[in-house]
């Protein structure tokens, strides 16, 4: 996998190469600003790109409006944004239009290396990764609603671990279930929420976030 | 140091005569020519007051002659005179506050020109609604009354202004007597003439000899001489009145003091939770995402169960998770203390000691405060040591500051000064003007004594309670 880089603070930013490279990964890049970004992107073609949101010299947002940049310029190369907080709003910037190669993050989640580096892997390929606080914030705000109330909790948590772009696999690993059940579990939702069974991965995200969303307003 | 030796050197006979020269040059200087200037505009306006009422009563004349037409009867007491009677004195009472509002700006106008003296305008009268409500607020609008006030009480102020500008302009004339009298009084002996008058404040006394003319001369003299100092008292009056009538009034400035420093103490403190963020975010928070992603690494590192593949690796990592959990830990530290250093909560004379014992230049601390001012104020009081001792180590190249914090009545003051090398400037972004403004807050001062060369010595006072 070959990935450009881009974080300001250089603690972060050597331990992100240093962790990539002892897992056989190309760091073709590691800059500091969103424009060093742009150019680095540009020249390499990197698999995927792990992006800081805040960076010079606003320290405000530049890193996402550089993603979003990227997603028009380089369809191919997938983003991973990470940040100290998560805002549902930029994931909504994020994933609008399609969720296909873009992962939105914590830097908590730097920590658990196994995750992250499946994560990035998964945007590489062109899936999605959605922090879990996202689902969880996207989730909160509309307990009651309708369709929702008649999911069990352990389809709440398989629908959790959907909007955060996980496959069956992944979700029957995590939940330490067979792949049967997990299928299951993903048709009664489909069925409870009213969404159409669709194949793929982000296809599955962007439904369950959309129904989401739409709950939500 | 070298003007001081000179100035002490003069003999009084020296000092005698620079007081006779600033004496007979007072009345030629640039400021009481525009003292005279403005005692005689002032002489000019207290006039046009007298004509006012008569001018709105000829006005009310003219309207009503002009409403009800000129073809009525006119009567002993016609319908127009009735009318324009009693229009007049509306007119007058509704058009006092806009007039008086307008001469002051022209009266604030000439004496910031003239004096030098510039007082604020009050705050627009801000005219809303329908035409009652409007004539409802401009009677009622306070400042445009006490500039009412202002240009009636321009009247009696007419006297002295007008003493002075009598005293300077007769006086000059009266200097003149002895060079025109040779050429004009050249008749006979035995031609007798009417004596000439001279004028003078205390009365005129006729003149009808060439040896008279020098007492003119005299008389004229002491009142040039005069003049200035009169036009003075004259115009510092006019602007204590100016002052207290022409400008904002006591409790409009004190409102918009208040709006002022609460906007500048909401931003103070916005700016301030935006640092704090900023400092935890690039700081701990950073340092503890490094400390886990390293932490990570390791873990992966050392494996599930066996021996680690590369135990040098690990090592390193673990060697960088425990500098970053360090970092982080001197970070939040140093970031609690600047929230609220702990040691305030044994006062401020305890904490000041703490600073002083931290800081970069030699400090000597001397402390007097019988009770303890209110949380806020010792803070404060505390945060301005700290910026003050820090820009003595940053800029003045000072090799002591002295620190005294002492309690006078209701007032906290802290004094710090350093034998640095002065020219401290709150305009070049020393801290010193976010400084002012903070302490503005609770009503408190902030006084700078820089002059370049030093010392410098910075003085905060602030009341004892917030």
């Amino acid at each position: 996998m070959r990935v450009v880089i881009a974080e300001d603070a250089t603690l972060m930013r050597e331990g992100l190469v240093g962790l990539l490279q002892d897992r056989g990964h190309q760091v073709c890049a590691a800059v500091a600003d969103a424009q060093a970004l742009l150019t680095a992107v540009a020249q390499h073609h990197p698999d995927v790109a792990v992006v800081d949101i805040r960076m010079p010299p606003t320290h405000t947002d530049e890193g996402l409006r550089a993603a979003l940049l990227l997603r028009r310029q380089h369809p191919r190369t997938g983003i991973l944004v990470l940040s100290q907080y998560i805002e549902t709003k930029y994931a909504t910037q994020l994933l609008a239009g399609q969720a296909a190669g873009v992962g939105y993050l914590l830097k908590d989640r730097v920590a658990d290396v196994a995750d992250f580096v499946e994560a990035l892997t998964r945007v590489a390929a062109g899936g999605t990764a959605l922090d879990p606080e996202v689902v969880g914030q996207l989730l909160g705000g509309h307990r009651h609603g309708r369709g929702l109330a008649e999911l069990t909790p352990r389809e709440r948590e398989v629908l959790a671990l959907m909007a955060e772009g996980r496959s069956n696999t992944g979700i029957a690993a995590a939940l330490t279930i067979t792949g049967g059940v997990v299928e299951k579990h993903v048709a009664n939702i489909f069925a409870k929420l009213g969404l159409p069974q669709t194949e793929g991965d982000n296809r599955r995200v962007l439904a369950v976030l959309r129904y989401l969303k739409s709950a939500n307003t | 140091m070298s003007d001081a030796n000179l100035m002490s050197t003069v003999r009084p006979a020296g000092d005698v005569a620079v007081v006779l020269r600033a004496a007979v040059g007072a009345p030629f200087t640039r400021r009481a020519l525009r003292e005279l200037l403005f005692c005689l505009i002032g002489v000019g306006f207290g006039v046009g007051v007298l004509v006012v009422p008569y001018v709105f009563f000829g006005l009310g004349a003219l309207i009503g002659w002009a409403t009800v037409g000129r073809d009525q009867p006119a009567g002993p007491v016609g319908p127009g005179f009735l009318v324009g009677f009693t229009t007049a004195p509306v007119l007058l009472v509704i058009l006092a506050t806009p007039v008086g509002r307008g001469l002051g700006a022209v009266h604030r106008r000439i004496a910031a020109a003239l004096l030098g003296e510039t007082v604020p305008p009050p705050a627009p009268l801000r005219l809303r609604g329908g035409p009652l409500a409007r004539i409802r607020a401009v009677l009622g609008d306070g400042a445009g009354w006490r500039a009412v006030a202002y240009s009636l009480l321009k009247l009696p102020m007419a006297v002295p202004a007008g003493y002075g500008v009598f005293c300077w302009l007769a006086g000059l004339v009266n200097l003149t007597y002895p060079f025109w009298w040779p050429l004009f009084r050249n008749h006979p002996p035995q031609v007798r003439l009417d004596p000439v008058a001279v004028v003078t404040p205390f009365g005129a006394f006729p003149v009808a000899t060439f040896a008279g003319t020098f007492a003119a001369f005299a008389a004229g003299a002491g009142m040039v001489v005069a003049a200035p100092w009169i036009a003075r008292g004259a115009s510092i009056l006019d602007r204590a009145l100016m002052r207290g009538l022409l400008g904002p009034g006591r409790l409009a400035q004190r409102v918009h003091d208040l709006e002022q420093t609460r906007a500048q103490a909401v931003d103070d403190s916005a700016a301030l939770l935006r640092r704090l963020e900023r400092d935890l975010h690039d700081g701990a928070q950073m340092r503890l995402a490094a400390l886990a992603m390293n932490l990570g690494r390791v873990k992966e590192q050392l494996g599930a169960d066996g021996d680690p593949a590369d135990l040098a690796k690990a090592r390193e990592l673990v060697d960088a998770a425990h500098r970053n959990a360090k970092d982080a830990l001197a970070e939040l530290r140093d970031l609690a203390r600047g929230i609220h250093p702990p040691v305030l909560d044994n006062g401020l004379a305890d904490a000041l000691a703490t600073l002083a014992a931290g800081s970069a230049i030699p400090v000597r601390l001397t402390t007097d405060i019988a009770v303890r001012p209110s949380p806020a104020i010792e803070t404060i009081a505390y945060f301005s040591a700290a910026e003050l001792l820090t820009n003595a180590a940053k800029h003045s190249h000072a090799t002591t500051v002295t620190v005294h914090a002492g309690q006078h009545h209701s007032v906290l003051r802290l004094c710090v000064t350093d034998d640095g090398v002065g020219g401290a400037d709150p305009g070049r972004g020393s801290g010193l003007a976010g400084l002012a403004t903070r302490v503005r807050t609770v009503d408190g001062h902030l006084y700078l004594d820089s002059p370049p060369g030093g010392p410098t010595r910075i003085t905060v006072e602030l009341p004892m309670r917030a």
